[in-house]
């Protein structure tokens, strides 16, 4: 073990053989973490499936109340964030410390714009009376099924926002870490791993936009 | 295995706009044919549903790097969607093929 003790960097941990391996064995945790997100929100998705084939003109009538206008910014906003996300991971790759944190910097911000924009269609659904379930008061749909679809509206796209908040979380952790140098060419683990929950949070936001926003 | 058996991938700035780009004008499509052109009922869904396919596929590949990385975890990512069809295509299988739709509703 002596020898190897002066080629062995602060960050790798002494059970992986090299970084590569440790890079690779984090990157597949990771994957393996997203497969399990998938499913969790794959069971929600279905509940959307299984009501939608119940109530066809339900979604159709009730999803009038959605603002298709600020649903569209807000995939504009996470498709920006999930970009510079990418910009931040090549800055990381490439030793710019100061790139790596603009890029995060700007991440943070369209993440908190998409977080305003959610919390006005919320404020005015509530100010209407639109609850999820059983506190649902709002008399402008004729169809009585329609605190149902707002039950799976307020799930999926909730779920989906608290994601965002821990995605923000995340960030804000990494852009610290990044302030200290902790990131290089040689290590950027961190990095690579909340990028790919971002992304992911963004593919999620990618078919929630259509199927809740533009059903005609 | 050698200390750099595989270098990381790193994409330019230019190919990293170009998914962007194309990410946000597919998004301008998707609206566009729903707002202005009338397609009839099943096929609505499918357009918006391959749209946003083809949107997840970009992200996957190139955000996430699924193009250039070790095949495994590319696996994991299509076991996930498959086992997602699974569910939905079993609970479906209830679902679609009751007298009554919710007992008590």
């Amino acid at each position: 073990m002596a020898n190897s003790s002066a080629s062995h960097p602060a960050y790798l941990q002494h059970h992986f053989v090299d970084s590569d391996q440790q890079f690779d064995a984090a990157k597949m945790g990771m994957w393996v973490f997203l497969v399990n997100e998938i499913l969790f929100f794959g069971g929600l998705f279905c509940a959307y499936i299984v009501f939608r084939a119940w109530y066809p003109e339900l979604f159709t009538e009730a999803a009038t109340k959605l603002n298709t206008v600020w649903g569209a910014v807000n995939t504009v906003v996470l498709i920006g964030s999930s970009l510079t996300v990418a910009m931040a991971i090549r800055s990381a790759q490439k030793n710019q410390t100061k790139g790596l944190r603009i890029n995060l910097l700007i991440t943070i911000v369209l993440a908190c714009v998409f977080m305003v924009i959610k919390a006005f269609e919320y404020e005015h659904k509530f100010h209407e009376g639109i609850f999820p379930g059983a506190y649902y008061t709002y008399e402008g749909i004729e169809h009585e099924m329609a605190p149902v679809f707002f039950s799976v509206y307020y799930m999926l796209t909730g779920v989906h926002a608290l994601h965002v908040l821990v995605g923000i979380g995340l960030m804000v952790w990494i852009y610290i870490r990044a302030g200290r140098n902790e990131f290089s060419s040689e290590y950027y683990t961190p990095v690579e791993i909340t990028g790919l929950y971002w992304h992911l949070v963004d593919l999620i936001w990618i078919f929630l936009f259509p199927l809740l926003y533009l059903i005609e | 295995m050698s200390a750099h058996a595989h270098e990381h991938h790193i994409s330019t700035p230019l190919q990293l706009w170009a998914v962007g780009l194309a990410l946000t004008f597919l998004t301008v499509v998707t609206v566009v044919v729903s707002m202005f052109v009338p397609i009839p009922a099943p096929f609505d869904i499918i357009t918006a549903l391959s749209i946003a396919l083809i949107k997840a596929f970009l992200v996957a590949a190139f955000f996430m790097n699924l193009y250039w990385d070790v095949k495994f975890n590319a696996m994991l990512l299509i076991g996930a969607v498959l086992f997602f069809i699974l569910m939905v295509c079993v609970t479906l299988l209830d679902t679609m093929y009751r007298v009554e739709v919710v007992p008590s509703f």
